[in-house]
């Protein structure tokens, strides 16, 4: 039983770090302001359980103020995370008051577990994932009844632009047109049948579209749904414009929608254009007006309902082209549309797709921000925190960057900027073929190999670097080398391969060979693998991972950044990069008891604009003294961290220092001491 | 710093970063360094090991040490093969100084093999001979765990139940390569309850640490070559007997020694039993000791007799085992700002400035941290009880 401002918090463990208490007393401030916040802590400190046990005792103190909790994690392992914490938390309760649990808490991991029962609108805990809040079309389904005094949180959400800016694109290949085209098919065939059984099954939705989307308007006014941003505001007001209001005729337009679209498709180079022009060309063209487009999403949906189809999921093509109608009549700002012929990398293969690419996160975003009063953006590496703010365009009340107290500092951050032979070691594109800068890696790896026990990860800036720097140290005979000490594993695209190779490396750490994994930044390994203990005492970084600049998506959305966010082009690159090498070295710890090496193998982490991007936790262990560092130097200072973190560590050494009892929590001293945790920007 | 000894010349070390010793003396209470946390464990050690507990006293210990290429390794001087026989050679001389009734045998391993370089036998000079001349050894290729323990089992299992059963590995390399899993030998160790302990030269390796987990032995890395000779002193003393083990009375001769003078006209010289065996040249001597059962020479003890297999061992041989089994009462911990009288240490002389100060329970002399260490690792008997004693 915890006391945070006066809050009595339920706590399911004897001990607590001294940086959970300082999590749960920012979050308790957001919450009392009633306001959103952004909160960085590492991980592998109980972040779950602080945000569970404090909101929970939040929800029992205050059940006017704040009804429900919904807590947003990314992947289905780390839902389940979440749900073995809370039944602990439960258990705790109930033994704790000696009551029965009268708190519902409800879990949607995956299709299968699906429900959509009313229930939800009772439940007082719901874990699901992102898409189920962000994805317009998922979210329509499942969240749109869920409660205004709900607070929501966001776990690991370090890329959250970057899915909900997913969730808004649509690429639309050759192949999505052919199994729309069969769609329309199917609808056309159905209606045909519907009207010679059952017309009057039309006459009524006719009759209900005439009368417009009253029923949405009112519901939206009233404020009982969350907003779906794909439906827009102005047309609720509106009725469905006459020229799709017939089953039949929505079906004419829709063919003719496809078509323009093939047409479009047949390009024999870039094109790229603003939503208005796209517009226009289509009335131009195939005299589409944009207002049926902007009913095109709700118009299909109706027509499903009405031809009662029980199976939407092979709809989802025309479903994907009616979105698609939708967004570009509605958002002028923000999208762009590109038609590329030809992938990047099979430049002589004609495979066009058309990228319909949002360029805002705010957009998708915005209804979750303003319908819920506290949203909570959390994970273990959020830095620099200012700018999650400002590409998702809200104002929180609380941006803090907790550190990890340690009884002995079990991680090692490195940053090797030379080889031996004093060549500046850096991934970029002016040195990528350099000889000497290939070697000198190959040689950090070799002698990192030599004295690193177990399991290294090592991590390239991408598949293509990798390939290249693989191929030139099989030549020059590193890759020999290095086998001698350890066996040697690699990351492909191919997620079968990868699980395998996963598989194999985990085994041969296991059992004393030692294994290196080369993987790739952004890739499956970077973000979703966890490399604990033993599985991974050292992590190097190979160059700084910038995002593949020549892409046009990429190009566009940087342009937007600058106009409307006043976001450097270099500024917001950086932080990409930084935000994935921080993801990468941290997979290497995850807890107190774990330790590791984080070796930065490029000498532009050196620089104070990439160094001060790092997250707090990382940064504070870089010293001065380890900025630019040789190979050599890196081996010795290696050497020495491994000799003393494999020195016997219990848990009482932690004791009183960063683990606490109750005791030890409520003296003056440590209170000081917490307070300095948090780090507020 | 003036009255540590350099250990190194300053050109042979490697790179040290002496301004960062500083740096966490500063950094206060939160950054805690490793070396307090090992001191308070060195000092928990001493109290712990003062239970009354069965030892096992009649000990098989297999050393293995190994010689793979990472033994080239630079980082004790001059590299880690030799240092580390050094070391041993100090290791086997204690070992059977303390343990007298004890066996021990070296295995080594490199180039994925493991070969024996003595048998299991309880004479000490003939380890420190093969140990010499192991100096040379070329080291290559990777150690196998594996078959350096597969081969330790082949003798240790044929051992009596009421000894001890131990391997001890000096492991440099951080790899292994195994023909099998090692899960299934480290399930087998098990059973026939062999403790493996292992001391790391380089880092913390998985397997070990599940090898040495399961199989109830230690697991240590060195941090220098201090810290290298105090680790292994710690398997000097005889780990605990498993309560499992057989009780059995063993039968032991104590042979006289007989010497002869050159000048009485009876004694003839004769050829010792143990050198039977070994192909150094047999000398000719007129005393020994003779088995009690039937009457065969040996210069040295203990042996097992050659003729009829008694254990045959002196006296004072047992008696230096005896500590083990009765040790120094550990000493009471207080704050030094409880202390009345002067605060000298009464061993060293030296004044009291740490913390706390350690007293005798049964004399009240009291002692500083360090001479209470030594006290209770090398002396074995609290010095001003000693002295109150003689001087009554």
């Amino acid at each position: 039983m915890l006391n945070i401002e006066g809050l009595l918090v339920h706590f399911p463990y004897d001990y607590i770090y001294p940086e959970q208490y300082s999590y749960m007393l920012e979050l308790k401030r957001t919450l009392d302001a009633k306001g959103h916040g952004v909160l960085e802590m590492p991980s592998g400190t109980g972040k779950t359980i602080s945000l569970l046990s404090l909101i929970v005792a939040y929800q029992k103190v205050f059940p006017l103020e704040v009804s429900k909790l919904i807590y947003c994690s990314r992947t289905v392992p780390e839902i389940e995370k979440v749900v073995e914490e809370l039944r602990k938390l439960m258990e705790y309760y109930s033994k704790q008051t000696g009551e029965s649990n009268n708190f519902l808490a409800l879990a949607l991991s995956s299709r299968k577990n699906l429900c959509i029962h009313p229930e939800l609108m009772h439940a007082n805990i719901v874990v699901y994932s992102y898409h189920y809040l962000l994805d317009p079309k998922i979210a329509d389904l499942v969240s749109k009844e869920l409660t205004k005094k709900s607070v929501v949180v966001f776990d690991e959400a370090h890329n959250i632009d970057n899915v909900c800016i997913d969730s808004m694109s649509v690429n639309i290949s050759r192949r999505t047109l052919d199994r729309c085209q069969t769609n329309v098919e199917t609808l056309q065939n159905t209606i045909q049948k519907i009207k010679e059984t059952d017309a009057t099954k039309l006459k009524m939705e006719y009759r209900r579209l005439v009368e417009g989307l009253k029923e949405a308007n009112v519901a939206r006014e009233t404020d009982v749904y969350l907003s779906n941003p794909v439906l827009p505001d102005e047309i609720l007001q509106e009725a469905v414009p006459g020229t799709i209001r017939t089953a039949e005729h929505f079906v004419g337009f829709l063919k003719r929608f496809l078509e323009y679209l093939k047409s479009r498709l047949r390009v024999h180079h870039v094109v790229q254009e603003s939503t208005p022009q796209f517009l226009k060309d289509i009335f131009d063209k195939v005299c589409i007006d944009r207002k049926p487009l902007r009913f095109c999403a709700e118009r299909l949906r109706s027509l499903l309902r009405t031809l009662e189809i029980a199976d939407i999921a092979d709809f989802s093509a025309v479903t994907l082209i009616s979105n698609f109608a939708t967004l570009v009549s509605t958002y002028s700002q923000g999208f762009t549309i590109i038609i590329e012929p030809f992938e990047d990398r099979t430049p002589t293969i004609a495979n066009p797709v058309l990228h319909f690419s949002c360029m805002d996160p705010s957009i998708a975003i915005k209804p979750v921000f303003q319908r819920f009063q506290s949203v909570i953006i959390t994970s273990g590496t959020l830095s620099p925190l200012d700018i999650y703010p400002r590409i998702l365009d809200f104002r929180p009340v609380t941006m803090a960057s907790f550190t990890m107290t340690l009884a002995r500092t079990c991680l090692c951050p490195l940053i090797v900027g030379r080889g031996n032979d004093q060549v500046a070691l850096s991934s970029k594109f002016e040195t990528r073929e350099d000889f000497a800068v290939i070697r000198n890696y190959g040689s950090l790896l070799q002698e990192m190999s030599a004295i690193v026990p177990d399991g290294i990860v090592a991590f390239f800036t991408s598949y293509m670097y990798m390939e290249n720097i693989v191929a030139a140290w099989y030549e020059q005979g590193i890759l020999e080398n290095i086998q001698r000490n350890k066996l040697i594993f690699i990351e492909t695209p191919d997620a079968a391969e990868t699980s395998m190779a996963l598989e194999k490396y985990q085994e041969a750490c296991e059992n004393g060979r030692g294994a290196i994994l080369l993987s790739v930044a952004r890739g499956k390994v970077s973000e979703g693998i966890d490399f604990v203990h033993h599985f991974g005492r050292a992590v190097i970084m190979f160059g700084v991972p910038y995002v593949y600049t020549q892409s046009r998506i990429l190009k566009a959305r940087l342009e937007y950044l600058r106009d409307q966010f006043q976001i450097r082009e270099n500024d917001f690159l950086t932080f990409d990069a930084m935000r994935h090498a921080a993801q990468c070295v941290g997979r290497v710890i995850r807890g107190k008891t774990d330790y590791g090496l984080m070796i930065f193998a490029d000498k532009r982490y050196a620089r104070a604009d990439k160094r001060g991007k790092l997250p707090r936790w990382i940064q504070e262990h870089i010293s001065d003294g380890s900025l630019n560092l040789t190979v050599d130097e890196a081996v010795q200072l290696s050497k020495h961290f491994l000799r003393q973190m494999a020195q016997p560590f219990r848990q009482e050494d932690q004791l009183g220092l960063s683990l606490l009892t109750l005791e030890q929590l409520e003296s003056e001293e440590m209170l000081k001491k917490i307070s300095q945790i948090a780090h507020q920007t | 710093m003036d009255e540590e000894p350099e250990r190194t010349k300053r050109w042979e070390g490697g790179y040290e970063r002496t301004w960062e010793v500083l740096k966490e003396d500063e950094s206060g209470s939160l950054k805690a360094t490793v070396e307090e946390i090992l001191f308070q464990s060195k000092r928990k050690r001493v109290t712990e090991s003062h239970g009354q507990v069965r030892l096992g006293m009649m000990r098989h210990l297999h050393l293995v040490v190994d010689c793979s290429r990472s033994m080239e390794d630079q980082d004790l001087k001059p590299n880690r093969l030799t240092a580390s026989l050094k070391l041993i050679e100090t290791f086997v001389e204690e070992y059977f100084d303390q343990n007298p009734i004890s066996q021990l045998g070296i295995i080594t391993t490199k180039n994925k093999r493991a070969e024996k370089l003595t048998d299991l036998a309880g004479n000490p000079k003939k380890h420190i001979v093969a140990l010499k001349k192991a100096v040379d050894t070329v080291c290559l290729g990777e150690p196998s765990l594996y078959n350096s323990l597969h081969l330790a089992i082949q003798t240790l299992k044929h051992m009596p139940g009421h000894t001890s059963r131990e391997i001890l590995v000096i492991l440099s390399s951080l790899t292994t390569c195994d023909p099998a899993n090692i899960c299934e030998l480290i399930k087998t160790l098990k059973s026939l309850k062999v403790r493996v302990s292992v001391i790391g030269l380089s880092a913390e390796v998985r397997v070990c640490t599940v090898l040495t987990r399961e199989t109830g032995g230690s697991y240590h890395v060195i941090l220098d070559e201090s810290h290298f000779k105090e680790l292994l002193m710690l398997h000097v003393k005889p780990p605990p007997a498993s309560s499992s083990s057989e009780c059995s009375l063993i039968r032991m001769g104590f042979p006289q020694h007989i010497i002869a003078s050159l000048t009485d006209q009876e004694a003839k010289p004769s050829f010792s039993m143990s050198h039977l065996d070994s192909s150094s040249g047999a000398d000719l001597s007129l005393g020994g000791y003779f088995c009690p059962q039937c009457h065969a020479k040996y210069t040295e003890l203990p042996v097992e007799c050659k003729v009829c297999g008694l254990t045959l061992v002196s006296a004072p041989h047992l008696a230096r085992s005896f500590h083990h089994l009765f040790p120094l009462q550990a000493f009471t911990e207080s704050p030094t700002e409880q202390l009345q009288k002067d605060r000298f240490c009464q061993a060293c002389q030296g004044e009291l400035k740490d913390k706390s100060i350690f007293s005798c329970p049964s004399c009240c002399s009291v002692f500083c941290v360090e001479c209470d260490l030594f006290i209770h690792d090398s002396l074995h008997c609290c010095p001003c009880c000693i002295h109150n004693q003689s001087n009554p």
